[in-house]
């Protein structure tokens, strides 16, 4: 009987419980944990190093977090020079060879990591000691190897070429240069900058900022106090450095109204677009909170923020719009914007501004409030997970000279703060009407982002965030500039003398071997030319042609391997029949071209004449050394519907060629393309055969 | 946001190391066919909630590839009790973070929230599991963001189309044949039935595992796992139930002879009336079958080469070989080799390669584990004016030294330092636990594997590392691949 009961009671129980299972409603939230942020145990050793310790012991691992206290600094023509020295660092000392140095690190299965500020280690507790003798071997004895130093200087050119086409690195150059004028944040290294670098320069940059006077050691995980005190002295203790270097961080960019900065990038189907501007805060500031806030509100949270919110859920002009902001000791600044197509890149910024505009003059929602402070709570605890995280709190308190309270009191902090106060920060510091506007994209859209600088005059920057030189005018005219050129050309004094020399000139051929770095095999370029208008050319490689073309005065061709042969359009034909003769340039009056001297334009450090040639099928732009009149560039730019594809060829070595001057070295580049090349032959007169063009 | 299982990133962390410190966990069968994993540790006040679905690309039929992928996305638009939109907001409110991958062989969804608000993880993946929602706009929003993601990911990014193209060429007749984004076409074509019949198929209790990690009271997380999730119906009660939504009235009745108001709507498992009791009663007692794939122990016919032409500036070389699948005793023996040959600066490849001969501005090798097969694939970014067969034969002679003499004594103990050392790294964050128990018990069977698995490793020998080598670098059977730039 007492089974039946108990069975029966069962039953009724089970029963009852899926009747009551109620899915509709969202469960309430338990009664929430108390967060405890542990302690972190803080000693200073006699040569100035500070030490912070925070214990976990989870896992049976510690990390040594060492950072330098010296202000960063300003490197002018050597910019860059911080990042490569932190990139040398670990090619090994005056003990090991960089392959030893790997090796031991290895061997115990450590992570030994560097870059211009600091050194970290992290490894297995008990292997605790060799881990350390390695991290301060390096920072003793570093020994900076020159092969080393070309090994890592070939890998940054690479790296530099490739910032020509990423919009994403033009766009933070542009930012960095005109927030922080004058500043070490707005020095970025280009091609000049890295080629001056000498080794001695590491070496003194090590020397300099590598010192316990300011620096700061953080020891995270399984450790105690006691032992992490005594591991300090005997690594760290004997260590010694002159003081910190201090530096004048106050160079900020100061508008007066909106500037639009465009950076060209040809092609571009999108344009990177930020606007970006100073802040004055440092971390640990009163206000940095509400801040933070308010940020999150505007752009800087997840789905739910008011730019994604307009930009993409609903205008769909982009995948994602976010907003930035970037505090720190040195300098501090936001960014907001994100990748937008060519048509709507002004309408993305005027919702931009608008929103700035909003949510400075309107009170934000409370549901906003609330969800950007649960986000916060939330990100706030979860990355207590981390033991980093704690160290990172002792860090900041001594740095930035926090109450030390702060963190404990973070989360009432951000509980207390109201929709008025996010108002007062916006005021305070969004630029609403000092914005820098980057875009970084296609000259197709700079008319239509004019209207957004004060004073409608655009600034244009190159890849790395420099001045685009502006041209001065001419001081010749354009007849004259061609005079001067094909005298020298053709070695020739005047107009009667040069037409004499050439109607000898029956045939030229030219050969040039070229290679380049994306293509595996080398190539050889053959070009014909025949009096009066004939002419061939071809590209060949591993006995294959991959390109050749033909024009025999009235018809031709172009083909190459993937499209195949096509004949030229009308439109290409009246351009061949308008580029006669070895020199086009002695006919372009003759023939009616359409061109025009732009003015003087610094080159590669030397002045040039820049002519402009438009015809029917592209704009060509020439460029004449001011003090040779040699053509020594030409840029041609091609529309072909939505993309613009830009060419330019270098051309260099002039020698004579039967009285007549060409150039004999070649580099040509086209996107992220280069080839390059010497000509094996350059011949006058010989028979020509052109048979295999005929077919 | 709902990332894919794809980046090289993921690829390296080498699955499935474990901790020198034992992981305590609690394991068991709900009725319905749920596998429940509870890990307790009260570091800190969060708690990850997750749940494993046993289906991947790999269970996609071939007209219908990224289909799993593109699920995994609907999944988060809503359900029966959760307005389309509302789920990662709940979640994000609330102080936590989701997300969700999908990979050839599962589909694995988890919330990390406030150890307070684990109820809500559980209602939010009880809702996922019983009765998830999805509208046509949802479809076609998803549809736009799954086809961005791909332009992101693969697409635009330099080399990505790698993988697919090394697994369309490693994997001939398994599944493994497609990457887990799959076909945009695909897609496209992709009728309502195929949603329902997928949802019906594999997201089922008898084909998830759910994993809670972290701050939590075991006693009342039962209480709550019972109450969302044994109350789910039974086989394919769940379908019934789920047709009982979706269907009307006359398509309902033509299917199941019965008509829906035979049913308590409020309380579809209770209903009162016999006939409709009887029906769920029938239901409850077919169990739904899981089709799954066989393993792959096929071996590639002879070399396969080919040129891929992408947007990049550099050319690069991938060379892919057949390895056996992840739970096979060769797989550790595998991983130690690779470590010889690709594992930090100081490894074989790095050295020789990238540093020495300067070939490469990036040379590496890595294994990747699957349920039914593995890949061992060798890549390299040439560097300026290297030629892609240069590097190959670099990396064939690579091949070769290991394959005919012994490691020397200290690579072997520095792969063992090394090994343990990136065991104990995986087990730093809870999600990280909660997703290895999982991975654990639904591949290997064995949930406790996570405690044993270093064992596994440090029996390992030398010999053992040299015959693997000669048994899977096949040089007259492999698959590779030239990247080279596009012409402009």
């Amino acid at each position: 009987m007492k089974f039946l009961v108990h069975s029966l009671f069962i039953l009724f129980v089970s029963t009852s419980f899926f009747a009551q299972v109620d899915r509709s409603i969202m469960p309430k939230p338990g009664k929430a944990s108390i967060i405890n942020i542990n302690e972190s145990q803080v000693f200073t050793l006699a040569n100035g190093l500070t030490v912070i310790v925070s214990e976990n012991h989870k896992i049976p691992k510690v990390s040594f977090d060492l950072r330098m206290g010296s202000d960063p600094q300003l490197e002018g023509d050597l910019a860059g020079l911080s990042d490569l020295a932190g990139s040398m660092l670990l090619s090994g000392t005056k003990s090991r060879s960089k392959d030893q140095l790997d090796n031991e690190i290895d061997y115990i299965g450590a992570n030994l990591n560097a870059d211009k500020n600091s050194i970290f280690l992290s490894c297995l507790t008990k292997h605790i000691d060799k881990g350390l003798e390695l991290m301060s071997d390096v920072l003793r004895n570093a020994s900076f190897p020159q092969s080393e130093f070309d090994r890592i200087k070939k890998q940054n050119e690479s790296a530099l070429l490739s910032t020509k086409s990423d919009a994403a690195s033009m766009a933070k150059n542009a930012t960095v240069k005109i927030n922080f004028p004058a500043h070490p944040f707005g020095e970025v290294m280009t091609e000049a900058s890295l080629n001056a670098i000498k080794l001695i320069d590491i070496e003194k940059y090590f020397k300099t900022n590598f010192t316990p006077k300011g620096a700061y050691l953080s020891i995270v995980g399984d450790i105690t106090k006691a032992e992490a005190e005594k591991l300090a002295n005997n690594y760290f203790g004997s260590w010694s450095g002159p003081e910190v270097t201090q530096a004048d961080l106050t160079g900020r960019n100061k508008n007066a109204g909106n500037r639009v900065i465009f950076v060209n990038k040809p092609g571009a189907v999108q344009s990177v677009i930020y606007l970006s501007f100073p802040i004055d805060i440092k971390p640990g500031d009163n206000n940095q909170i509400p801040l933070t806030v308010l940020n999150g509100i505007f752009g800087g949270g997840g789905f739910g923020t008011r730019l994604m919110h307009n930009l993409r859920e609903d205008k769909a002009f982009t995948y994602g719009c976010y907003s930035r902001l970037n505090i720190t000791e040195n300098g501090s600044w936001l960014s907001a914007g994100g990748n937008f197509r060519n048509a709507v890149s002004d309408s993305a910024i005027a919702e931009i501004l608008k929103e700035l505009n909003i949510i400075t003059t309107e009170l934000v929602t409370d549901d906003e409030l609330n969800l950007i402070k649960s986000s916060m709570n939330g990100d706030f605890s979860r990355s207590l997970e981390s033991p980093q995280t704690i160290a990172r709190f002792a860090y900041n308190i001594i740095k930035y000279n926090l109450d030390p309270t702060y963190y404990k009191t973070y989360l009432q902090r951000i509980e207390a703060i109201t929709k008025e106060e996010v108002q007062q920060m916006a005021k305070k510091y969004f630029n609403v009407n000092n914005c820098n506007i980057i875009v970084v994209g296609n000259e197709e859209v700079v008319d239509k982002i004019k209207k957004f600088d004060a004073d409608g005059k655009i600034e244009i920057l190159d890849a790395f965030g420099d001045y685009k030189l502006q041209i001065s005018p001419s001081d010749i005219s354009k007849e004259e500039l061609i005079e001067r050129y094909l005298s020298v050309v053709t070695v020739t004094k005047s107009a009667k003398e040069r037409a004499k020399k050439l109607k000898k000139v029956k045939t030229f051929i030219r050969i040039t071997d070229l290679s380049s770095p994306t293509i595996p095999i080398p190539l050889k370029r053959t070009e014909y030319w025949i009096a009066p208008m004939t002419e061939a050319s071809k590209m060949e490689g591993q006995g294959m042609v991959f390109q050749s073309s033909y024009f025999d005065g009235s018809n031709g061709f172009e083909s190459n391997m993937q499209t195949g042969k096509k004949a030229l359009s009308s439109e290409e034909i009246i351009v061949k029949k308008k580029s006669t003769g070895l020199f086009p340039e002695m006919y372009f009056a003759k023939n009616g071209v359409n061109y025009e001297v732009l003015g003087i334009e610094n080159v590669d450090g030397k002045d040039c004449y820049v002519m402009k040639v438009t015809d029917e099928t592209e704009e060509n732009f020439a460029y004449f050394e001011k003090d040779t009149y040699l053509k020594v560039k030409t840029i041609s730019i091609q529309k072909k519907g939505e993309e613009v594809q830009e060419a330019s060829s270098i051309f260099s070595d002039f020698k004579e060629v039967n009285g007549l001057l060409f150039p004999h070295a070649i580099s040509f580049s086209a996107g992220p393309m280069t080839i390059s090349g010497k000509a094996s032959k350059i011949a006058i007169n010989e028979k020509i055969d052109l048979k295999e063009f005929q077919d | 946001m709902k990332k894919l299982f794809l980046s090289i990133g993921i690829i390296s962390v080498l699955g499935c190391l474990h901790a020198q410190k034992k992981i305590d966990f609690v394991e068991y069968d709900l009725p319905n066919g749920i596998h429940v994993i509870l890990h307790e540790e009260h570091s800190t006040p969060i708690v990850a909630v997750s749940v494993l679905y046993h289906v991947g690309s790999k269970n996609e039929i071939p007209t219908r590839t990224g289909f799993a992928h593109f699920f995994e996305h609907l999944l988060f638009e809503g359900s029966q009790n959760i307005e389309r939109g509302k789920y990662s907001e709940m979640v994000e409110k609330n102080g936590g973070e989701l997300n969700a991958n999908t990979s050839q062989d599962r589909t694995y969804y988890y919330e990390i929230l406030p150890s307070n608000q684990l109820e809500l993880g559980l209602w939010l993946e009880s809702e996922r599991m019983l009765h998830a929602k999805v509208d046509i706009k949802g479809i076609e929003t998803q549809r736009s963001v799954v086809k961005e993601e791909k332009r992101q990911r693969v697409d635009n990014q330099p080399y990505g189309s790698f993988f697919t193209e090394m697994f369309k060429r490693v994997f001939i007749t398994h599944p493994y044949n497609w990457a887990p984004i799959g076909s945009m076409e695909h897609l496209d074509a992709a009728q309502e039935e195929d949603y329902v019949n997928f949802y019906k198929n594999y997201y089922v209790p008898s084909n998830a595992t759910l994993t809670v990690a972290g701050d939590m009271d075991m006693a009342q997380t039962k209480k709550w796992i019972d109450y969302y999730f044994s109350s789910m119906p039974k086989g394919q009660a769940l379908n019934l139930y789920r047709d009982f939504l979706a269907l009307d009235d006359d398509a309902f009745d033509k299917k199941y002879a019965l008509s829906k108001t035979k049913f308590d709507a409020k309380n579809f498992l209770e209903s009162s009336q016999l006939e409709a009791k009887k029906l769920i009663a029938k239901y409850a007692s077919l169990p739904i079958e899981i089709k799954r794939t066989e393993k792959d122990k096929t071996q590639l016919n002879g070399v396969t080469k080919d040129i891929i032409y992408d947007n990049i500036q550099l050319p690069a070389i991938f060379m892919g070989y057949k390895f056996p699948e992840q739970t096979h005793p060769d797989s550790y023996a595998l991983e130690f080799m690779n470590e010889v040959l690709s594992g930090g600066s100081s490894s074989r490849i790095n050295k020789v390669i990238v540093e020495k001969k300067e070939m490469a501005t990036f040379a590496f090798s890595f294994n990747y584990g699957l349920e039914d097969a593995g890949i061992g694939i060798f890549a390299a970014v040439a560097a300026q004016d290297i030629s892609l067969d240069s590097i190959q034969f670099e990396f064939d002679k690579q091949i070769d030294l290991i394959k005919s003499s012994l490691i020397s004594d200290d690579e072997f103990m520095k792969i063992r330092n090394k090994l343990e050392n990136n065991m104990v790294e995986t087990t730093t964050s809870i999600e990280g636990i909660a997703e290895r128990l999982a991975d654990n018990y639904v591949y290997y069977g064995s949930t406790n594997r996570v405690n044993t698995e270093k064992d596994l490793f440090m029996k390992v020998t030398k010999e053992d590392i040299q015959r693997v080598a000669n048994q899977y670098l096949t040089q007259n059977a492999r698959v590779i691949l030239h990247y080279l730039p596009k012409e402009k």
